[in-house]
């Protein structure tokens, strides 16, 4: 629930759709019963009556006539405000969730794509039900409750309290008991929902290795059971809130056979006419309309109470602490310095140990060394994606613990290894690296990497949809793009972290040769475990966790 | 599919469905005793006089036919959920069963973030239509009329002005929802490329947020979720408008009975035999809402019946439009008889990249059981796509004979007996690095796990990982780099005994070092069987017996590579 309420402030820029919603609704509902109980005590007045002329046909049938019009009106404009203030609200809050994304990178590995897709799309619907149907329906039951005890205190004094108690039943104490009970279901529901789609996902991914392995009717029955999971809790759910339903529903006939009984005892010994009888009754009928709504809402807040602590979760809580950085300015002349670093996940199992190298601007920097020894991580140190356990790294003449993230990662332009090809076109791909390229220099840079050709033999050449992951593409070609997007952008210092996986050895050194002419005038670092020209190049060899060998490349 | 998808086939009648459907049936027909006894006591109060001692009898009644009302609605609730959410969790079986029999490659042209929205929320859209949509249907088709041949025989006038007017409601509905399913069509689109574009973005997120990408994208995003907005109000106004309608007409109903009655009772109309009594009038003031009450029903929900519509339909878009067709065709049902190695012979095969290109034009050659061959080639030029189609991933033209046994002609499940292939960007999905490789042979003990993961050179990461083999990977493998993928697939390779070992570049990502310890495992993992290994690399291609350039789609022999005496270790 504190998940939920944290929510609130979302809804804030719309409170005043909110309470136009409300005021509405109880319009419709006041309408409603103003309806039924006018056309009973129309009718049974005029049945009593003898004489027809006696009795004023215009204003109860003015009355009834109007009441129906302006139900119907404030029905529809409820509806629409209600929606349409609840979406915007939603719709704010999707993109603050996807903003959280990148605040929070890396995101949490026990979260998976999928999950977070499902959280993104079908935990944050979920929350509509915040005001939609349950503050809304709730503060208007608590009026037309409070309202109609009233009337019943004027008119019947004795059927007041057990409508008062009743209302109360079923508009809170049944709602409320419903919530309390259906919770855990709730988070079953969306845990099951994350996980078939997290299933889903990944045997889409890896249909090919499914089916090589012969694995495909194993999996087709595993996401049959996580489908029937969610199916049993959802079936669970589901009759909780029938059971709520079915509660109201039996209060709401005590209710009415109750308001009767004393009606007719107040009738016989005339302390009521009969034709209020007639209107009172179809009154309090009509005005169950609330509490059967509710319980309605009542059986989805639970799934949206479960919803919104898996979006709290993925938010991580409050926003951190940023922007208030000093503005410091790097120079590019400064290059840059690792003095003793050491890095680990675990302060025993070190990744690093004491890494020790300073590069010069426009310097040209191999980083070689072998798999696991730690040449990744050196790239990750660079860009702020890790922070080392001691020593200290320096940009462009600033210690990296000053520099705000922004600035950093305007100054080193980096290609992570799984850097991926967007499902977008090659323009946008490109662009990523810098948004105001025109398309002489997207064409000039993919010229640069030997790709130009591929892309204008492509349908649409730039305009060219490349598939997901870019699976329409070679993997060696996927790569290029991903470089030509990181020498795009205009950060004076390169990092590219084995940007020649997937390229055949021809290829790879004549790629490796280019390097020093396409970065010429940045400061470029490559980290690779392939052998790298004999020129152009100096090299540094990482194992075990720091540089074993300073020397120059081999001559 | 598309036989397979249509709204009637899923809400085919189970007997829980028809039961779910006749309670609600019962539960309205009961409306009609519980309004006459309502009415009943109303008149014996207001104008007989009577006192509650005297009425406590009707009184009861009305008690129980609540309650029974009650009930089975209850009942009728708890066998829709059950009926929809059997019919649900069929269809998303069905779903996987359907994509599982196209090719992989199928698969991978498509945006998994689409298909596994078509899985997972456009078959929850079905949810409102097959709970609520199909009783309301049953409901208005037959409550309305029940209830005029119940008024008849009190006011033949009101009976008639029931009859009529119930009938034009659905006219006039379905006028105004003319729109409702363009509209529901249009939400569902954007609900599927807003959650694609989700899907897309958040394996690229790192790469987003080192260019300063991420205001763009979040902008990008909120323009999407914006998208989304517009088009779900539009289904929004169009159901609304159309239950304000429905509401004129039903109100425009009550209002002309409430009028007649009491016009009847001060005996300015006079279309009865017999004056009305207040029973009579009442009970016909309280049946008037609930004829067309159920039309209401069906009204609220009939966006639930476009919006299932619209499920159906985006859902046989993901699916429908493949264009390979299950060319893994079940029929197919050679068994070769393969040996430790198998015998592989390409007659004049060709092979279309997925653009229609050919990657590889009238190509032959044979491979000798437990021979080895390289294939080399600049990159992109199809040497990946020629693998598959060997893996009877793909289609092709031609012959393509393994064991003697055209090998489109061999069920998939053989197939992947006789073939082990590693492909360049192996799956690696939640769970340990132990489960991962178990993905080989699910039977394979802890033991056997671990030689695997030996010859795989995975232990020689995870054996510095504090949970070993236990590990547990993310989702698309963080934390693991791309050879540490690469050797897991191997791993599982390793679990099983292909007689044709396909590999596409094993080596990529590895250092020489562990490069030498993996291709000396691989040798002697392949020792007698057949092995076609795509490679950049001359240390792999140095090892095979045979090599081929692939050039312009012709496989060209080209002599196998000799290595510097450094690097070359133990030969296989």
């Amino acid at each position: 629930m504190k998940a939920l309420l944290s929510f609130f402030p979302a809804f804030r820029p719309v409170r005043g759709l909110f309470l136009l919603t409300i005021v509405l609704t109880t319009v419709t509902v006041a309408a409603g019963i103003g309806l039924l109980g006018l056309s009973g005590w129309f009718l049974t007045a005029a049945a009593l009556s003898t004489a027809g002329a006696a009795f004023n046909l215009f204003g109860p049938s003015a009355g009834v006539r109007g009441l129906s019009f302006v139900r119907i009106l404030s029905r529809y404009f409820e509806k629409l405000t209600g929606h349409s203030a609840t979406l915007r609200a939603l719709s704010d809050l999707r993109r603050w969730l996807f903003g959280r994304m990148f605040a929070r990178l890396p995101l949490p590995v026990s979260i998976g794509r999928g999950d977070l897709v499902s959280r993104l799309m079908a935990d944050l619907d979920a929350l509509d039900t915040v005001f939609l149907v349950a503050l809304g329906p709730i503060a208007v039951a608590v009026i037309t409750g409070i309202g109609m005890s009233v009337l019943l205190a004027l008119v019947l004094p004795v059927a007041a309290p057990l409508y008062a108690i009743g209302f109360l039943v079923a508009t809170v104490l049944v709602p409320v008991a419903l919530v309390q009970v259906s919770r855990k279901l709730g988070n079953q529901a969306a845990e099951a929902g994350a996980q078939l789609r997290t299933g889903i996902l990944e045997s889409l991914d890896g249909h090919r290795d499914l089916a090589l392995f012969g694995a495909l009717e194993a999996t087709t029955d595993r996401i049959g059971v996580q489908a029937e999971r969610l199916s049993m809790v959802k079936q669970k759910l589901g009759r909780l809130g029938s059971l709520a339903a079915a509660a109201v529903q039996m209060t709401s006939a005590i209710i009415v056979v109750g308001t009767l009984a004393a009606g007719i005892d107040a009738v016989s010994n005339g302390r009521m006419d009969g034709p209020v009888l007639v209107g009172l009754v179809l009154a309090v009928m009509a005005s169950f309309e609330v509490s059967a709504v509710l319980v309605r809402s009542a059986s989805r807040l639970a799934g949206s109470i479960a919803a919104a602590e898996r979006l709290v979760d993925v938010a991580g809580g409050a926003a951190p602490v940023d922007g208030v950085a000093p503005e410091v300015s790097l120079r590019a002349k400064a290059g840059l310095v690792f003095r003793a670093v050491d890095f680990g996940y675990d302060a025993r199992a070190k990744v690093l140990n004491g890494v020790d190298f300073a590069i010069a601007e426009g310097e040209c920097v191999a980083l070689r060394g072998p798999s696991g020894a730690g040449k990744s991580t050196v790239a990750q140190l660079l860009v702020g994606l890790l922070q080392p356990l001691a020593g200290t790294i320096h940009v462009g003449g600033v210690d990296m613990a000053q520099i705000p993230l922004d600035a950093l990662r305007r100054h080193i332009a980096l290609m992570t290894q799984d850097a991926p090809v967007f499902h977008d076109t090659v323009r946008n791909n490109l662009l990523i690296g810098r948004p105001d390229a025109d398309d002489t220099a997207l064409w000039a840079v993919l010229d640069a990497v030997r790709l130009g050709e591929a892309i204008r033999s492509l349908p649409g050449g730039l305009d060219a949809t490349l598939g997901e992951g870019g699976q329409s593409l070679s993997g060696g070609q996927a790569r290029r793009i991903c470089l030509a997007r990181t020498l795009l952008s205009p950060a004076p210092v390169v990092v590219l972290d084995e940007p020649t996986t997937g390229l055949d050895p021809q290829a790879e050194a004549a790629f490796l040769a280019d390097v020093p002419r396409l970065t010429a005038g940045r400061t470029a670092l490559v980290i690779t475990h392939a052998d790298v020209p004999a020129t152009g190049f100096r090299v540094l060899t990482l194992r075990a966790g720091h540089i074993v060998d300073e020397a120059a490349g081999p001559a | 599919m598309s036989s397979l998808l249509t709204l009637r086939n899923l809400s085919a009648p189970t007997t829980t469905g028809r039961m779910a459907m006749a309670l609600p049936l019962v539960s309205g027909l009961l409306l009609i005793p519980q309004a006459w006894l309502l009415a009943h006591l109303l008149q014996g109060t207001v104008v007989d006089g009577l006192s509650v001692s005297l009425l406590g009898a009707p009184l009861v009644y009305l008690a129980l036919l609540m309650v029974a009302r009650v009930v089975l609605g209850f009942g009728a609730d708890v066998l829709a959920l059950a009926s929809a959410e059997q019919a649900k969790s069929r269809l998303r079986r069905t779903l996987v069963e359907t994509l599982f029999r196209k090719a992989p490659i199928w698969t991978a042209s498509r945006s998994s973030g689409a298909l596994s929205a078509a899985m997972v929320d456009q078959v929850e859209a079905l949810d409102g239509y097959l709970t609520r949509y199909m009783p309301a249907m049953v409901q208005a088709a037959l409550l309305p009329i029940a209830i005029a041949v119940a008024v008849l025989p009190v006011d033949w006038f009101v009976a008639l002005l029931f009859a009529i007017t119930a009938p034009l409601i659905p006219v006039f509905m379905a006028l105004v929802g003319w729109g409702a399913e363009a509209a529901n069509r249009r939400q569902a689109t954007a609900q599927g490329q807003l959650s694609g574009y989700f899907a897309d973005r958040l394996r690229g997120l790192v790469t987003l947020k080192l260019f300063g990408r991420d205001a763009a994208e979040i902008e990008q995003a909120g323009a999407a979720s914006e998208a989304l907005r517009h088009s779900t109000m539009g289904v929004m106004r169009i159901a609304f408008l159309s239950s304000a309608v429905l509401e004129f007409f039903a109100a425009l109903g009550v209002a002309g009975v409430a009028l007649y009655v009491g016009l009847s009772y001060l005996g300015l109309v006079n279309l009865r035999f017999e004056p009305f009594s207040l029973q009579a009038g009442l009970f016909c003031l309280l049946m008037a809402p609930e004829v067309y009450q159920p039309l209401r029903l069906l009204a609220a929900h009939y966006h639930d019946r476009a919006t299932a519509k619209a499920a159906v339909a985006e859902i046989a878009t993901q699916f429908g439009s493949a264009s390979v067709e299950d060319d893994q065709i079940p029929s197919a049902t050679a068994v070769p008889a393969t040996a430790a190695g198998a015998r592989l012979v390409l007659h004049d095969l060709c092979v279309d990249a997925p653009d229609n290109r050919p990657v590889v034009c009238k190509a032959s050659f044979s491979l000798k059981p437990g021979e080895h061959i390289a294939i080399v080639g600049p990159s992109g030029c199809g040497k990946s796509t020629l693998l598959e189609a060997i893996a009877g991933l793909r289609p092709y033209r031609g012959s393509l004979l393994l064991d003697d046994c055209e090998l489109d002609q061999i069920a998939p499940s053989q197939l992947h007996e006789i073939i082990g292939m590693v492909g360049q960007r192996p799956l690696i999905f939640a769970g340990t690095i132990a489960d991962n490789i178990g993905l080989g042979d699910r039977t394979a003990d802890a033991a056997r796990l671990q030689e695997a993961a030996r010859r795989a050179q995975v232990s020689r990461f995870a054996g510095q990982l504090p949970l070993g083999l236990n590990t547990p990977l993310g989702e698309t493998g963080l934390g693991l780099s791309g050879g540490e993928r690469q050797r897991v697939a191997l791993a599982r390779l390793y679990l099983r005994t292909p007689g044709l070992i396909l590999l596409d570049e094993p080596t990529a990502h590895l250092d020489v070092d562990t490069e030498q310890a993996v291709l000396d495992e691989l040798m002697g993992f392949a020792r007698q069987r057949t092995m076609i290994v795509v490679t950049h690399a001359d240390a792999v291609a140095a090892r095979m017996d045979r090599c081929f350039r692939l050039v312009d789609g012709q496989l060209l022999p080209m002599p196998v590579p000799k290595l510097p005496p450094a690097g070359r270790r133990s030969a296989a």
